[in-house]
């Protein structure tokens, strides 16, 4: 099963338990409200303040779990995302790959539990946060934890945060691409292995297009 | 023949450290200028000084390209007036495809020149002669920019975006480091394919094997910053013979 769901202050928390063999991938969405197609720039940015639990518990051998979460944040946005992973039984795997853009003088912090079971062993659990700053005052604070009770277990997890890469955007330019566009071009292909995850071709191509106006106002 | 490119006493280094120290060159239309040099001489810095490249300082003396002050302009103003350099070591951009790439460089010079954009049509045409030209296969272009690129491809890359981008002035910073000698001969004849008598390039190269190909009209050895001698092909024997201690 595939769900996308685009945050919003009406979503308060993320739950679900999955049974033997159950698949899910979960793509969440956070974007300035503003980042519709219609909507003219001056409406106000996304929930001001955002906090958003996301449990998942591995309930069945061969359950497996996919997150690909992307958060946008360009003004005074505090977003707060905790993802709590539970491995609870034997042969289950989870991968999560997490996202953000910040800018103006949002502040994002994610923290990141994958928590291993006793018992729960050949688990093969992944979490990537990979993080990018665009102005001095927004700030990303990633957490990731692993707590593993049993052996024979592939789990790994790593966070990165930086800025837009010079040596990329210098090469760009070279070739006459303007800063502007290479600045886009980063951050599209930031962005794009969370988009990716949508089979649906047609609801891609509607995100796409909400997350490129989301771009172009960064 | 049109001067394309006047550089008169240039200084310019990096952090604070001077690296080129007075180096003055004249390239008309229709030239191709070798520059050669042993490591550590300059011979990079002057290509990234002539593209802007940012964190580069320059600290005195002038260039003009076209009769405009060059150092005035950004690297993309720099680009659309005409000036391309093959990167020594091109950068990976991940996420971006080849053709995204040459699609989005060649809209915004033709938006900067005040052209209209190409037809879709109009750009496979265009990239579909210069694969061509460069012997590329058609799956090349749906790769990300130099993402896992042999070194070889990652030339050919180089030379297929200078194709695209027809500069007058094409400046090729150590273009034969890490080809083997079939991609050798097939970069320099795209290169020699590509010369007009209205275009000009400038050959950096720390060795006499691309010159055996793209032959050059002068020859200057470049070291500690300045350019020692200015002769015609015939110095790339010399040095050949003497090597760089020898000047």
């Amino acid at each position: 099963m595939e769900k996308v769901i685009l945050i919003d202050a009406g979503v308060k928390e993320l739950d679900f338990s999955l049974a033997a063999g159950e698949r899910l991938s979960l793509i969440l969405l956070i974007l300035p409200a503003n980042a519709s197609v219609a909507a003219p720039a001056s409406v106000s940015s996304a929930p001001e303040s955002l906090t958003l639990p996301v449990r998942v518990r591995l309930d069945g051998a061969g359950a497996d779990f996919r997150l690909h979460a992307l958060c946008l944040c360009s003004g005074r946005e505090k977003v707060s995302v905790r993802v709590q992973l539970e491995h609870r039984v034997p042969d289950a795997s989870s991968q999560q790959l997490i996202r953000c853009i910040a800018g103006g003088e949002s502040r994002v912090t994610f923290d990141g539990l994958i928590k291993v079971h006793p018992g729960a062993i050949r688990t093969e659990a992944f979490q990537a946060s990979n993080n990018i700053l665009l102005s001095e005052k927004a700030k990303v604070l990633t957490s990731p934890q692993l707590e593993i009770y049993a052996d024979d277990v592939k789990c790994s997890h790593g966070a990165t945060t930086g800025t837009l890469d010079e040596d990329e955007q210098f090469y760009m330019r070279s070739r006459g691409i303007t800063l502007e566009q290479a600045r886009q071009l980063q951050l599209r292909s930031f962005v794009w292995p969370v988009l990716e995850a949508v089979s649906d071709e047609k609801l891609r191509d509607e995100l796409d297009e909400r997350v490129r106006h989301a771009l172009a106002r960064l | 023949m049109q001067t394309l490119l006047e550089i008169h006493d240039l200084h310019a280094g990096i952090a604070g450290k001077e690296i080129l120290k007075g180096i003055d060159l004249t390239i008309r239309a229709g030239e191709i200028h070798a520059v050669m040099g042993p490591n550590g001489a300059g011979k990079s810095t002057l290509g990234a000084i002539l593209t802007g490249k940012p964190q580069y300082e320059v600290t005195g003396g002038s260039v003009l390209f076209k009769g405009q002050d060059l150092l005035s302009m950004s690297p993309e103003e720099r680009s659309w007036a005409g000036i391309f350099l093959s990167f020594q070591y091109p950068i990976d951009i991940p996420g971006v495809s080849i053709s995204n790439f040459l699609k989005t460089a060649l809209s915004c010079r033709r938006k900067a020149r005040g052209l209209p954009e190409l037809t879709p049509s109009e750009f496979i045409a265009l990239r579909k002669e210069k694969m061509a030209l460069l012997q590329m296969k058609p799956e090349f272009l749906k790769r990300d920019v130099n993402v896992g690129f042999s070194g070889g491809e990652k030339k050919r890359g180089e030379i297929f975006q200078m194709a695209m981008l027809d500069p007058d002035l094409s400046i090729l910073d150590e273009t034969d480091s890490g080809l083997d000698v079939d991609a050798l001969r097939i970069v320099a004849e795209g290169v020699n394919r590509l010369h007009t008598p209205k275009k000009a390039s400038i050959v950096i190269t720390h060795y006499q094997r691309l010159l055996d190909y793209i032959v050059p009209d002068y020859v200057h050895i470049l070291k500690d910053g300045r350019i020692l001698k200015t002769a015609g092909r015939e110095l790339v024997a010399e040095i050949e013979e003497k090597g760089y201690e020898g000047f």
